[in-house]
């Protein structure tokens, strides 16, 4: 294809979008290290320059370890279910079958609904009197009593963690299955008929081939998993006793339930800069062998 | 004869083993949807003494009708309806033409950093936004839009618009470019061959970005949440998330209006599935 260099109008059509990220998206981004030097109940108006006190104090701060602890069991646990049990399901759906598109389209349907629907089918469903998993856990004769599955300290979190993979899970699946169909029938052919089994036509045909993929929803899934906060705040507000505290609903509590906004910048900075380096090993590393 | 009874049961055993499967995920995937719909219309004193049906004997609409209409001042839940709808709508016009710029920018022309803005755009869709919640809300105080809907209206376009840039400019790209230099020799301009010949044939994704950006903004809940104080101006997601927050929670009410903001736009996306996909397609494979 012939284009002409014609740098100044190609920025020019972009230029509507550019300018809303960098007022909206990316200005915040580095205001956010600005404001986390002082300290200051709302972020704007009277601030006093404290320097790193706020980090400092954050670091001290038992709620904000429980936090980390929290995030990070949070990011891993989803994200071993969100990409073994996509990965299973695409192989599974990998084949022409009446009705196919259908089921495809279908599967997605968690991911598109929003949030606050998500936060009520499982208040609704989960709710320790009314709640139909009580019922049925119970009609079934498999517990004697209710199980709050939101209000103990240590159900509450793997719960969410189901909850907000049942929303990933599907995204996953189809972002997997389409790399799937990108491989040839030929290819399966062939390389059964060198006399391959299951596990190496997976091993060296589709692992290979879907491999960037898996990556990419590695890291889409990663940096979703890790912001995480309407399902949490919805849900249980980081209750009970911190036990679902994870950093996204701390940054939010802090800043405007107990209008701490130095402080829940500085985390805020702490949590840019994790991601940021994330970000950069994955494209250094893992986007560009997966490329290979 | 034997081996090829044998080989039939196989068969039939996978297949029956398969179908088993489908049917189990897809009933993952809908029953809370099917719950929350059917507890929805049935009477809320049997909702409140845990008598929820799964299959109801008699169904009403009265919940629906508790909901809507009341006209109570703040509690009028058709009034964050509205508010939703004209805040989404809005969001879906403006992301959808800001996105067009963008693609056809990014589709015709060459420039220095092209591929790298591209994939920016991409990675918006999982933006850390509640990393910069303070910072928006200083900019937004400091222009006095606080508490309005045009400050829900920028933020969310945003966040949707990127997306559809990157989805669009896939589209513009897989309209064959004879088609629009033949324009050109007619006697169009580039930017008016664009119009005539990419833009029509892109009309799936025009679609589906505006209503991606519609999604997008009608589920909202981190910026509504911080921006909006005053009872009239909330949207759907805020409503119902303080209903949830009630003590005493009216689950009849609570389920319609859960209904009344999930379903409807999962019937509009639906069909736009395959399309929505392309644009991750390209993200990851590309």
């Amino acid at each position: 294809m012939i284009k002409k260099k014609n740098s100044i109008k190609g920025y020019l059509f972009l230029s509507p979008i550019l300018i809303l990220i960098t007022i909206f998206l990316i200005y915040p981004f580095i205001r956010v290290i600005h404001v986390s030097l002082f300290a200051t109940r709302f972020g704007f108006g009277k601030m006093e320059f404290s320097g790193i006190q706020n980090y400092i104090s954050l670091f001290k701060d038992e709620v904000f370890q429980t936090s980390v602890l929290n995030s990070m069991i949070w990011t891993v646990g989803c994200l071993i279910l969100q990409l073994s049990i996509p990965l299973g399901i695409a192989l599974l759906l990998n084949k022409k079958f009446r009705g196919g598109n259908i089921v495809r389209s279908i599967i997605l349907i968690p991911w598109i609904t929003p949030v606050v629907g998500v936060a009520m089918m499982t208040r609704w469903i989960l709710e320790p009197q009314l709640g139909l998993a009580n019922k049925i856990l119970f009609g079934t004769g498999l517990i004697s009593g209710p199980i709050n599955f939101l209000g103990s300290m240590t159900n509450a979190l793997p719960t969410l963690m189901v909850i907000s993979s049942w929303q990933f899970i599907p995204f996953g699946t189809l972002l997997m299955l389409a790399a799937l169909q990108t491989i040839s029938p030929e290819l399966y052919d062939a390389i059964k008929i060198d006399g391959a089994n299951s596990w190496q036509i997976f091993r060296y045909l589709i692992f290979p081939l879907i491999g960037s993929m898996v990556g990419f929803v590695f890291f889409f899934g990663f940096v979703w998993n890790f912001n995480t906060f309407a399902i949490i705040w919805m849900t249980t507000q980081g209750g009970p006793v911190n036990s679902t505290m994870t950093l996204p609903a701390l940054i939010y509590k802090r800043a405007f339930k107990t209008f701490n906004m130095g402080e829940s910048a500085a985390m805020a900075t702490v949590v840019g800069f994790f991601l940021i380096a994330v970000g950069f090993l994955f494209f250094k590393y893992v986007w560009k062998r997966a490329e290979q | 004869m034997q081996r090829i009874r044998r080989d039939l049961i196989r068969r039939n055993t996978i297949t029956l083993f398969f179908l088993i499967a489908i049917v189990v995920i897809l009933f993952i995937d809908l029953f809370p949807f099917y719950w929350v719909f059917i507890s929805s219309l049935q009477p809320n004193i049997e909702i409140l003494t845990g008598k929820t049906r799964l299959f109801p004997l008699k169904m009403t609409l009265k919940n629906y009708a508790d909901l809507l209409l009341e006209t109570a001042g703040v509690t009028a839940f058709r009034h964050y309806i509205l508010n939703s709808l004209r805040i989404s709508l809005v969001v879906a016009v403006l992301s959808t033409g800001v996105a067009i710029l963008g693609a056809y920018g990014l589709s015709h022309y060459q420039f220095f950093g092209k591929e790298f803005l591209g994939r920016m755009l991409l990675f918006v869709y999982v933006f850390p936004t509640i990393l910069i919640i303070i910072p928006v809300y200083g900019i937004m105080s400091k222009f006095k839009l606080v508490d309005t809907h045009l400050s829900l209206i920028l933020i969310h376009t945003t966040l949707a618009a990127p997306f559809c840039t990157w989805l669009l400019r896939s589209f513009f790209d897989s309209v064959p470019f004879e088609l629009e230099e033949a324009a050109k020799i007619d006697g169009c301009n580039k930017f008016q061959a664009f119009i005539r010949i990419a833009l029509p044939l892109s009309a799936p994704g025009i679609l589906t970005a505006g209503i991606f950006a519609m999604i997008t903004s009608w589920g909202e809940y981190i910026f509504v949440l911080i921006m909006i104080n005053s009872g009239t101006k909330k949207t759907v997601p805020l409503a119902l998330a303080a209903y949830m927050s009630h003590v005493d929670i009216q689950w009849g009410r609570l389920l319609a209006g859960s209904a009344l903001n999930v379903l409807p736009i999962l019937m509009i996306f639906l069909p736009l599935t395959r399309y929505f996909l392309k644009g991750f397609m390209e993200g990851a494979l590309k």
